[in-house]
């Protein structure tokens, strides 16, 4: 039988800016290495979910396409030069545009994507930034999350991308994991929620102790 | 966080005992609790996401309840539910994974059995090596089994067959059933909250703490995608307290009940074809799978039928077509239509009777219900049963108070080496709870004849009306007529052959 099954498509947009250097970004790796191994034990995400990750320096790109998660392959990430985070969004909106099924007579749409963007500092490409969080305001994703990790993070950029802006005190190991866990868990339960009546967002877990949801 | 990882700690329960845990980052999290397991993973603590639920007073009447009075995994003399022997208690604690204690300390949680073994995978599921290290020690939700993309990564040794997913199915009705029998309702039932495990046929319901219980403060849990009754999708609008806001009850349990038989059955799911409803994804799930939920075989109205359908509640004989059309035809959308736990119980029992092997060794799912034995056909590979193997049984009771008058009361398509029990040989018996499984007759084929060995039957009489002693059988021919014992509520058997 035809497969009617949605999509759920999860962009991770990755700040590698030199400042992530060193151990957060291997705590970076280790934490989609995680995240991967945590949804492909959750049958229902391993069904639906559909996982991209783009990052962000002195440019931004996709580094690994919408994927299924049995064909994905962990990306190679590095970090060094600044923070172009607008370029990162700018990047997001065309992926979407271009990769995520719309719902049309005869076709199954996908499920609104859903964002997680982490990163260590702030915008360095502010006027595309800017004018980037403009056009994103036009888009329909499902939820954006963005986690400001460490004590350089501004989160008062982040706060117009999204009201769901989480503070992380350190660029830990440990509280960077602990942080893809989360996002496991958001992908989770997405995936197999999406409780809500038309319009509303998923409702995403409670996020780890540690963590600050920003007000 | 990290020194904790694997650190041992204790809860104190609300009777004073102390029990152990071991702290773990990033426990599995649901939607609503994290869980710990014991030091020897025999019990599970599960805490709440949302820590406030410790001055939630009705949460805590409703699971003192829920591990008390209602309990069916307690014999009544331990303070479980009412008449429950300690063989009920027994059958029903492999089914559930009822609660059995609550945490006080260091907050608000509860203590339930762990699951058996061989509902987590182990470590060579998958025909994909790496993903074996994924799903090692996950447990066997209901999803893996009933998703063809799923399926695909699991060993065929995990699949189980046709057989294997009725008997899940008849497991998962009774279940419901006792809930329902005590006034409870799951609330939650779903692809999530249902364990199975193919190989052995078993099936546990999980995630017992947000029932229904009656005259208490109702959970406020929703459900689950694509098992939320419409009704109660529909009325999500109006917040909860408003009289408008339909809430989970053994109606809508019933509406999940019957989507997960239909997934076991048939590997799909009744309601996702391909109509269209909305460009937007979220709405067209809302219309989908409420207010204009429609049924992939609806008879009459096709906009939802998927081109492609092959198996079709036809081949699963009249009496589950039959329900099933009332659960998403005329009860989709009326919850009174919708067909009892007890009437699934009682249809897919008497289903199970009409099971027969296929004989094509590379069908994939080995078992099918052989309802029409004028074509007998394996509607999953097309194989057609040979006519010296057509043969059935017709069960009849005697109706109360008339002598020779009889009733028929199940039908039995035979197979060799099939087992008969006491509800084969007795009008008053029904496989649930309280019968034994202890083998009273077979039947098997022996030299091109079919015969009804005599196993543990008193006064069993021949179609010639001779005594069949134990040990002795009956010859299965066509047009013969015999009684399986001369108790008043012994069966009589009619035999007849496939054309």
């Amino acid at each position: 039988m035809a497969d009617y099954t949605r999509r759920l498509p999860v962009y991770l947009l990755l700040d590698c800016s030199g400042s992530m250097m060193g151990e957060p970004i291997e705590a970076v790796k280790q934490g989609i290495k995680a995240l991967l191994s945590e949804l492909k034990g959750n049958p229902q995400a391993l069904e639906t979910a559909y996982l991209s990750v783009i990052t962000f320096d002195s440019t931004a790109r996709q580094v690994t396409p919408l994927t299924e998660l049995m064909q994905f392959k962990e990306p190679q990430i590095s970090a060094g030069g600044a923070t172009a985070m607008g370029g990162a969004l700018r990047v997001l909106m065309e992926c979407a545009e271009r990769e995520v099924h719309k719902s049309t007579e005869g076709q199954k749409g996908d499920w609104r994507p859903l964002v997680f963007i982490l990163t260590d500092g702030c915008p360095t490409d502010t006027s595309a930034f800017n004018q980037a969080v403009q056009d994103l305001r036009a888009v329909k994703f499902g939820n954006i999350i963005a986690c400001a990790a460490g004590s350089n993070a501004d989160t008062t950029y982040l706060k117009q991308i999204t009201e769901n802006v989480l503070m992380m005190n350190t660029l830990s190991a440990g509280d960077l994991a602990k942080f893809f866990a989360w996002v496991s868990a958001s992908i989770g339960v997405s995936a197999k929620a999406c409780d809500a009546a038309p319009g509303e967002n998923f409702e995403l877990p409670p996020p780890p102790k540690g963590f600050v949801v920003v007000p | 966080m990290a020194q904790n990882n694997g650190r041992t700690a204790e809860a104190t329960l609300a009777d004073g005992t102390k029990i152990q845990y071991v702290i773990k980052d990033n426990p599995p999290r649901g939607g609503m609790k994290y869980t710990y397991f014991a030091p020897d993973k025999s019990y599970v603590v599960q805490f709440y996401n949302d820590p406030s639920v410790t001055n939630d007073i009705n949460l805590r009447k409703r699971i003192e309840a829920i591990i008390g009075k209602y309990n069916p995994t307690l014999p009544e003399q331990k303070g479980g539910a009412r008449g429950n022997s300690e063989t009920m208690a027994q059958y029903f604690a492999g089914k559930f994974c009822w609660p059995t204690a609550i945490v006080v300390q260091p907050e608000f949680g509860i203590v339930s059995p762990a699951y058996p073994s061989n509902f987590f995978f182990g470590e060579n599921a998958s025909v994909i090596p790496e993903l074996n290290k994924d799903m090692k020690g996950k447990d066997k939700k209901s999803k893996w089994f009933t998703s063809p993309k799923l399926r695909k990564y699991l060993k065929e040794s995990e699949l189980g067959d046709f057989r294997s997913m009725l008997q899940m199915s008849i497991s998962l009705a009774r279940s419901v059933r006792r809930m329902h029998q005590a006034g409870l309702a799951h609330s939650d039932l779903s692809c999530n909250n249902v364990l199975i495990d193919p190989p052995t046929g078993g099936c546990v319901v999980i995630d017992i703490d947000s029932l229904v219980v009656p005259g208490l403060y109702p959970p406020e849990v929703m459900g689950t995608t694509g098992y939320i009754a419409p009704e109660v999708l529909e009325t999500t609008k109006f917040p909860f307290g408003d009289p408008k806001r339909i809430l989970p009850s053994s109606y809508t349990d019933l509406h999940a009940l019957a989507v997960l038989i239909y997934e076991y059955l048939l590997l799909r799911h009744p309601l996702v074809g391909p109509k269209f409803y909305s460009n937007d994804p979220v709405e067209d799930d809302f219309l989908s799978m409420g207010p204009k939920a429609l049924f992939i075989e609806h008879p009459k109205d096709h906009s939802n039928r998927p081109k492609d359908l092959r198996v079709t509640i036809k081949d699963l004989g009249s009496e589950l077509e039959s329900l099933f059309l009332r659960a998403f035809v005329n009860g989709l959308h009326s919850p009174d239509d919708r067909p009892t736990a007890m009437e699934w119980e009682k249809a897919l029992v008497r289903s199970w009777d009409l099971l027969h092997p296929c004989e094509n060794p590379k069908c994939r799912e080995k078992w099918f219900i052989m309802h029409d034995i004028s074509n007998p056909v394996c509607p999953f590979c097309g194989t057609r049963v040979k006519k010296e193997d057509v043969l059935r049984l017709t069960l009849k009771s005697q109706i109360r108070g008339k002598t020779g008058q009889w009733i028929k009361s199940g039908e039995i398509t035979v197979y060799h080496n099939m087992p008969l029990f006491k509800w084969h040989v007795y009008a008053n018996t029904f496989p649930d709870e309280k019968t034994d499984r202890d083998l009273m007759a077979y039947i098997c084929k022996q030299n091109g004849q079919w015969l009804l060995i005599n196993y543990n039957i008193n006064g069993m009489t021949s179609p010639q009306g001779n005594l069949v002693p134990q040990g002795k059988a009956v010859l299965l021919s066509n047009g013969a007529v015999f009684r399986m014992s001369g108790d008043p509520n012994g069966l009589l058997v009619e035999v007849s052959c496939g054309k």
